[in-house]
């Protein structure tokens, strides 16, 4: 018998990859909405402005990229702008926002948590808050389910 | 610091009814079988984005849901030495006994002191409202239960050195306030 048949390598080859009903993760990558423009935020953090500066930080979220040094750029971004808000103005600044914004306003909250810094979540559960009652359940829903993750 | 409790828990209570919406899912690889889909993680479009919920640094909770069941690890506030084999011993005794608690997982996943998961069968056996309540529950009563604890420990040891050194002779009031001293000093 030839040498093929005593090999047993077929058994480590995965054939369920090449089943054409298999889920492919449709993430083609969207350069499009790459980040929030730092500098110009950056600016109107400076003078005070912070409800503008959420705006346009919350304005080209990265969902589409997969470059990871994009996202964590714009999460410390972001983070940097929510914990420049006082407890009372933060109501405020979530009324300006619209019903997507709101939604990636979440995205960002949740990813905040997972790099608690000094008192940071303290504020940011306040964020939650505000913005749980201003959205309701339905933008948790969204951020767990949302394939697009920020 | 207690300020934050309120809000935190409240977050959790939330982001648990959002990921609690669970619906019975037969396992896609293996015929007539059903398998909790975070736990088994064999499809990648079954499972949704895990969240984290932090208090501070150390306390945080942990939420992996998918579309069958959900897990929630609990990281407690551990402040000293002493409280963390409290802890300890008290999330082993709870995990040895999880078959009585039904949601409870025998392990807690990397980093956290416990788990639960909960799958779309207990959602349709017990109020989804109700098992919510219970993890909050939980997480209120874990902080006092183990603060009572310790300061058990601490009486107990107080109280165990007095009457060890009531038998000996020398000094025996310096010699009882050095001890109590001293033990209080280890814990």
């Amino acid at each position: 018998m030839s040498i093929a048949t005593t090999s047993t390598k077929f058994r480590s080859v995965d054939v369920d990859q090449y089943n054409e009903d298999n889920y492919q993760d449709e993430q083609t990558e969207d350069t499009s909405t790459s980040g929030p423009d730092e500098n110009q935020v950056n600016q109107l953090l400076n003078m005070g402005k912070n409800v503008e500066a959420l705006q346009l930080a919350l304005k080209n979220p990265p969902l589409g990229t997969k470059n990871q040094a994009v996202k964590d750029r714009a999460i410390a971004l972001v983070t940097r702008v929510l914990l420049s808000f006082k407890s009372s103005e933060i109501e405020k600044a979530v009324g300006t926002l619209d019903k997507d914004t709101t939604d990636v306003l979440m995205k960002y909250i949740y990813r905040g948590f997972e790099n608690p810094v000094d008192g940071s979540s303290g504020l940011l559960l306040t964020w939650h808050e505000k913005v749980f009652a201003s959205a309701g359940v339905g933008s948790i829903v969204r951020v767990l389910t949302d394939r697009k993750r920020v | 610091m207690s300020a934050t409790l309120k809000p935190y828990l409240s977050a959790v209570r939330h982001t648990l009814t959002a990921a609690m919406c669970l619906e019975n899912f037969s396992s896609q690889n293996v015929e007539r079988h059903n398998k909790p889909e975070i736990e088994v993680r064999s499809s990648k479009e079954l499972l949704l984005t895990p969240v984290i919920i932090s208090r501070n640094e150390k306390e945080k909770v942990l939420i992996e849901p998918s579309v069958n069941s959900m897990r929630i690890s609990i990281s407690i506030k551990q402040a000293d030495e002493i409280e963390k084999i409290l802890c300890h011993k008290f999330m082993r005794f709870m995990m040895m006994r999880a078959e009585n608690f039904l949601v409870l997982r025998r392990k807690p996943i990397e980093g956290y002191d416990i788990s639960f998961l909960i799958t779309n069968f207990h959602t349709e056996a017990m109020y989804k409202h109700k098992l919510v309540d219970f993890v909050i529950h939980f997480m209120e009563e874990i902080d006092k239960e183990i603060s009572e604890m310790k300061l058990a420990v601490n009486a107990r040891a107080r109280i165990s050195a007095e009457e060890f050194l009531k038998r000996v002779s020398i000094g025996y009031a310096v010699a009882v306030n050095a001890m109590a001293e001293f033990l209080k000093a280890r814990f």
